[in-house]
């Protein structure tokens, strides 16, 4: 429901509940009045016959029967409502009657006199004035529905602009929203702070960037020279006979790498967190060509563990729209993975289709809740040299690319399941 | 061979030259961008190692340079950018190869021995080691003249250890030469044990001993002499 349906919604109901009071007031004052009207005008008369039954020379007859009831039978006194059969439309029409007694004259004995008006009137005015009111109860609500749809798409004009620009707002230009000026006070503040919010947001993503962008180059020059100096310090003469001190360095060099890789994965995240692989970079890839190249490299390391593989491509698959190396990534950290956590002469099934890539691999049974297994420097194995980013970076790309990724496991025998699908 | 290092770090500049001449190159270099490029101007080269960011100056701008001279030496950039960096996708401007920082150094070694091998001798070119003859071109290797059957994998190991005569080479450094990626310590061995020890009993089956030697638990070595 939109705002303005809503807004409608309770001006109607307001609109309803004011009209249903008002006309019920208005119901019960008319009819006060006119029937106070009629107990006037009906004393009037009773003072009018009194006194001409008092002269005693009678009461003339009156040509309608019902307007003045003479009866020599006592009758209650006073003011009431009544209704009387209407012979000629033959329905009961609502009178108003005064009943009196007047005192025995000379030569006739008491008399009580009934006086009526009908009150057919005050019941139809009633009618015509509740009619013409609820007609302009009908046409004032046409009237505001009808000015809020106008409303709706006139005034409103330039929030659903402002809402259709921040829809294809997209961060990766490097460009602040342009919002132009509202006529409306309050769209034309909304824009001015969105476009404020937008700027900020420009300046603090470039900023990141440049900080990524920095960290991931000057951190790998002093790498560099630290692994070129231990390479170097590694062929001296001096420590060839020195055996102690050879694994020394061999082990700082060894860190060094491991250090570097770390690295390299924590700006891979952090670069597919910022977005900062543009759409154009991204060129057709034959998946089932970048998975048999890895498995290829992988080779050795799948005979050095007794490790099974199968692997099951659906034929002609279409190549993807991807960053080459971010599909390289994400086939090798998958694979890599499988590798990692297999049992010595394990297996390793890797399918893939058109719609997902799936790697399972046998290995021992994990506790722990497998929405962590993402997580960075989520370890399987605390001593293990890999810093525990593999499936952080997997999780990463696929969402970069709208992928979905999941973890399975069956028990029995152990069996782990990556699979991602393509969105 | 005459090669020019363009680094502006000093403390690699001074290790990579020191690692160049031990394995028989003439190294001269450059700080910066001014002083590359009037040495790129004035002297011929084998094969210049081009670092792409200079205190004054784009390293791409120095590779263009050279192109428009149609020089003939080499080019092999080092760069601390990644292969998911489009920089380093963008090297078809001519670079004959590029190294990601950090690199190992005898991977340096090898890829410079590669590009002014390919660059230069145009397959007349030939590699002798104590009793070996190699004809890179050809994937041909000879032991005292007799023929020396390799796959694919021992042919680049051995080539990667003739790279790198009298040089402890780390398991790290050997795996990744022959994967062509970065590799885990751990898997390091698994990758490269079972070519080192078909390259090792297929030299021995030739009568050539003693060619590799194990340093337990760093790496190996080319021994230059029994």
């Amino acid at each position: 429901m939109n705002l303005l349906t809503a807004t409608t919604r309770y001006y109607l109901l307001l609109a309803a509940a004011l009209f249903g009071l008002v006309s019920g007031l208005l119901c019960w004052g008319l009819q006060r009045a006119l029937r106070h009207e009629a107990d006037e005008q009906l004393r009037n008369e009773q003072v009018y016959v009194s006194r001409l039954a008092a002269t005693g020379r009678g009461l003339p007859p009156t040509l309608l029967a019902y307007q003045l009831d003479r009866s020599w039978q006592p009758r209650p006194l006073g003011l009431r409502d009544t209704v009387l059969l209407d012979s000629l439309e033959y329905e009961w029409v609502p009178f108003r009657q005064l009943t009196f007694r007047v005192p025995a004259q000379a030569g006739s004995p008491p008399e009580w006199l009934t006086l009526r008006k009908s009150l057919v009137e005050t019941r139809d005015l009633l009618r015509v004035v509740l009619g013409i009111m609820l007609a302009g109860l009908v046409l004032l609500l046409l009237g505001v529905v009808a000015l809020n749809a106008w409303l709706a798409r006139r005034l409103w004009q330039p929030f659903q602009h402002t809402l259709a620009q921040l829809r294809a707002y997209d961060l990766h230009q490097h460009q602040a929203l342009a919002l132009p000026r509202a006529p409306i006070t309050e769209f034309a503040e909304l824009n001015q702070a969105l476009n404020q919010l937008s700027e900020r947001l420009v300046a603090d993503y470039e900023s990141l960037r440049q900080f990524t962008e920095n960290a991931a180059h000057e951190i790998q020059t002093p790498l560099a020279i630290i692994q070129a100096q231990l390479e170097q310090l590694l062929q001296t003469p001096a420590l060839a006979d020195d055996e102690a001190a050879l694994t020394l360095v061999s082990e700082l060099l060894h860190t060094t790498r491991r250090l570097s890789r770390l690295h390299q994965s924590l700006t891979l995240l952090s670069r597919l967190e910022n977005r900062q692989f543009a759409s154009s970079q991204a060129v057709p890839v034959q998946l089932e060509q970048v998975v048999r190249d890895r498995l290829a490299q992988l080779e050795p390391l799948l005979d050095a563990r007794n490790l099974h593989l199968a692997v099951a491509t659906s034929p002609a698959l279409p190549p993807r729209l991807l960053h080459p190396g971010l599909a390289d990534s994400l086939v090798q950290n998958l694979l890599q993975n499988a590798i990692r956590h297999n049992l010595p002469g394990g297996e390793i099934q890797v399918s893939l289709t058109s719609d997902m890539l799936e790697v399972s691999n046998t290995g021992p049974a994990v506790v722990g809740d497998p929405a962590r297994f993402f997580e960075r420097f989520r370890k399987h194995n605390a001593a293990s040299d890999s810093p525990g980013l593999g499936l952080s970076i997997v999780q990463h790309i696929c969402a970069y690319y709208g992928f979905r990724v999941a973890y399975e496991y069956r028990a029995d025998p152990a069996r782990h399941t990556l699979r991602v699908t393509f969105a | 061979m005459k090669v020019l290092l363009v680094e502006d770090e000093a403390g690699l500049r001074q290790t990579v030259t020191e690692s160049l001449r031990q394995a028989g190159y003439v190294v001269e270099v450059s700080a910066n961008f001014a002083q590359a490029h009037e040495k790129i101007t004035l002297y011929r080269y084998d094969c210049v190692l081009l670092d792409l960011t200079l205190p004054d100056g784009d390293g791409l701008d120095l590779l263009r340079a050279l192109k428009a001279e149609q020089s003939p030496a080499g080019v092999l950039v080092l760069t601390a950018r990644d292969g998911l960096d489009d920089r380093v996708r963008g090297l078809d401007l001519g670079a004959d190869d590029y190294l990601v920082k950090p690199f190992h150094l005898s991977e340096l070694n090898a890829r410079v021995r590669a590009i002014i091998r390919r660059r230069q001798f145009q397959g007349q070119h030939h590699l002798v080691f104590r009793d070996l003859l190699v004809w890179p071109e050809q994937n041909e290797v000879l032991v005292r003249g007799e023929p020396l059957v390799l796959t694919r994998k021992e042919y680049d190991m051995l080539l990667y250890f003739l790279a790198n005569p009298g040089r402890v080479l780390t398991k790290e450094a050997i795996a990744e030469h022959l994967s062509g990626d970065q590799v885990d310590a751990a898997d390091s061995l698994d990758l490269i044990y079972t070519h080192l020890k078909n390259l090792r009993k297929k030299l021995q089956d030739k009568g050539a001993n003693n060619y590799i030697r194990t340093l337990y638990g760093i790496g190996y070595k080319l021994s230059t002499s029994d």
